[in-house]
């Protein structure tokens, strides 16, 4: 399984590898996942994007790719972990609840921009 | 060909209203040859760069409910969202299908008793979307739609921007108003609004609550849930809302065909006191400890309830409807002309 899974440190440097590689003075950005400390993606997706990277850098009047990872469903749903913490540190208690986020769409990066190519399946049905 | 439409901007009502929220009829989009996705999009170009949250109108042949389980004319049969003339294809509109009669529904939905009268009498009814008009939404999303900086929510009554995390409601009567040229109050919703909007009643396809399966709230329960808390969920938010004499008329129209609230009808501060002015009677003992928390907390008890009052006639009531309902302390009363603009759209 560690084939098709690929570690989040890792993308990140795959992702600054892809950008850097025709161009090392390219430079790069990566934002939308700073609360997700730890986490494996899934490795086709990995390749597809730096391949995507990769054809983006072939533009010479690119300068710099940034990267934005954004919730393809704009309404997420979140757990709520309410816990009651004791004086030496440890939880006594915990109480869970829903909370549905509603965040700006993926249009907002797309304002303005003249072509908009999108390659991504369909994995809603 | 135009698309005629009309639109509150973003700064009217004094600087109030905080988002361009715009109100297209179905007859001007018959009238212009457009579907009613096309119709937002046209919109949407006539804005440039601008955005707005989007509800499709039918004022002629329609029929809603609202969050208190009163009927309605005419009704919300689409939302949108849009930002710079983009609409999220997956997320961005949301058509609302006419739901049909059954006797099914008005046994499960006592509420409903109200469309089988004049003059709601065979109107078509839209309250929430179908499976199908959902698409591929999932169970957390709500009925509501999204595209870039605005959120359009609960089939087109509370909108969004997500980007300066501003808000505004419109309860239906309040869009009713604007759509017919009448007055509106505009001002802070306030605690015994924040309250009202979550006395619902069950309902399958509901504007808010509610799909194939009836809702989980029942009449006489709380859909906020949230005790003292309730009365400050949307309390420092604006909101446009017909005047109280037009809630009043509405309102008394359940009451008069014996519908009871807490049991039939939802038990917002709002229909309660409509019910203890007309005479009618309450379902005190149905409404959920939760919901008593929450009314109390806006100085509404069961002993006020039950204290010896006198009754009013139908016209006395509307003409004290602003002593009666309680809500909205400090709302300005507009006309609709005053705070919403005709415009016209290329298609």
């Amino acid at each position: 399984m560690k084939l098709m899974h690929t570690r989040l440190p890792d993308f990140y440097s795959k992702a600054e590898a892809a950008a850097k590689k025709r161009n090392p003075e390219t430079e790069f950005s990566i934002s939308g996942l700073e609360n997700v400390k730890t986490a494996k993606l899934a490795s086709l997706r990995v390749g597809r994007v730096e391949d995507e990277i990769m054809d983006i850098t072939e533009d010479e009047d690119v300068k710099k790719v940034e990267i934005v990872l954004t919730p393809d469903n704009p309404e997420t749903l979140y757990t709520v972990v309410i816990k009651g913490i004791q004086e030496d540190g440890t939880c006594k208690k915990v109480i869970l609840e829903n909370m549905m986020l509603s965040a700006p769409t993926v249009e907002t990066h797309l304002f303005g921009v003249k072509e908009i190519i999108d390659r991504r399946s369909n994995m809603k049905k | 060909m135009k698309l005629k439409y009309r639109i509150v901007p973003q700064g009217a009502a004094d600087g109030i209203v905080p988002l361009n929220w715009v109100f297209i009829e179905k007859k001007d989009i018959e009238a212009a040859g457009l579907t009613h996705l096309e119709a937002c999009f046209a919109v949407g170009k006539d804005l440039g760069d601008d955005c707005a949250a989007i509800d499709i109108m039918d004022m002629e042949d329609a029929v809603t409910v609202t969050s208190d389980g009163i009927v309605a004319p005419g009704a919300v049969i689409g939302v949108a969202s849009v930002d710079h003339g983009l609409i999220n294809p997956s997320y961005g509109y949301l058509n609302i299908s006419p739901l049909p009669y059954s006797d099914k529904m008005i046994e499960e939905e006592p509420h409903m008793r109200l469309w089988l009268t004049e003059p709601y009498k065979g109107k078509t009814l839209h309250r929430g979307p179908s499976k199908e008009d959902r698409g591929n939404r999932g169970a957390n999303n709500e009925n509501m739609t999204m595209s870039g900086r605005i959120a359009n929510n609960n089939c087109g009554s509370e909108v969004m921007n997500m980007v300066e995390m501003t808000e505004i409601l419109a309860p239906y009567f309040g869009m009713y108003q604007i759509m017919n040229d009448g007055e509106v109050i505009i001002g802070v919703a306030g605690p015994e609004v924040s309250v009202g909007i979550g006395m619902v009643v069950s309902e399958r396809h509901g504007r808010i609550f509610g799909g194939v399966n009836l809702g989980s709230y029942k009449a006489g329960m709380t859909a906020h849930n949230s005790g003292e808390f309730a009365k400050t969920v949307k309390s420092d938010y604006p909101a446009i809302c017909a005047p109280k004499p037009v809630l009043a008329e509405y309102t008394l129209r359940a009451l008069d065909i014996d519908l009871v609230p807490g049991k039939d009808i939802g038990c917002s501060p709002a229909v309660l006191a409509l019910a203890k002015a007309y005479g009618k009677p309450i379902a005190l003992d149905n409404i959920a400890p939760r919901a008593w928390v929450e009314l109390e907390s806006v100085g509404i008890t069961r002993e006020k309830l039950e204290a010896p009052a006198e009754i009013l006639s139908r016209d006395e009531i509307i003409a004290k409807a602003d002593e009666i309902i309680p809500g909205m302390p400090g709302a300005k009363t507009y006309k609709a002309s005053d705070i919403c603009e005709i415009r016209y759209a290329e298609v």
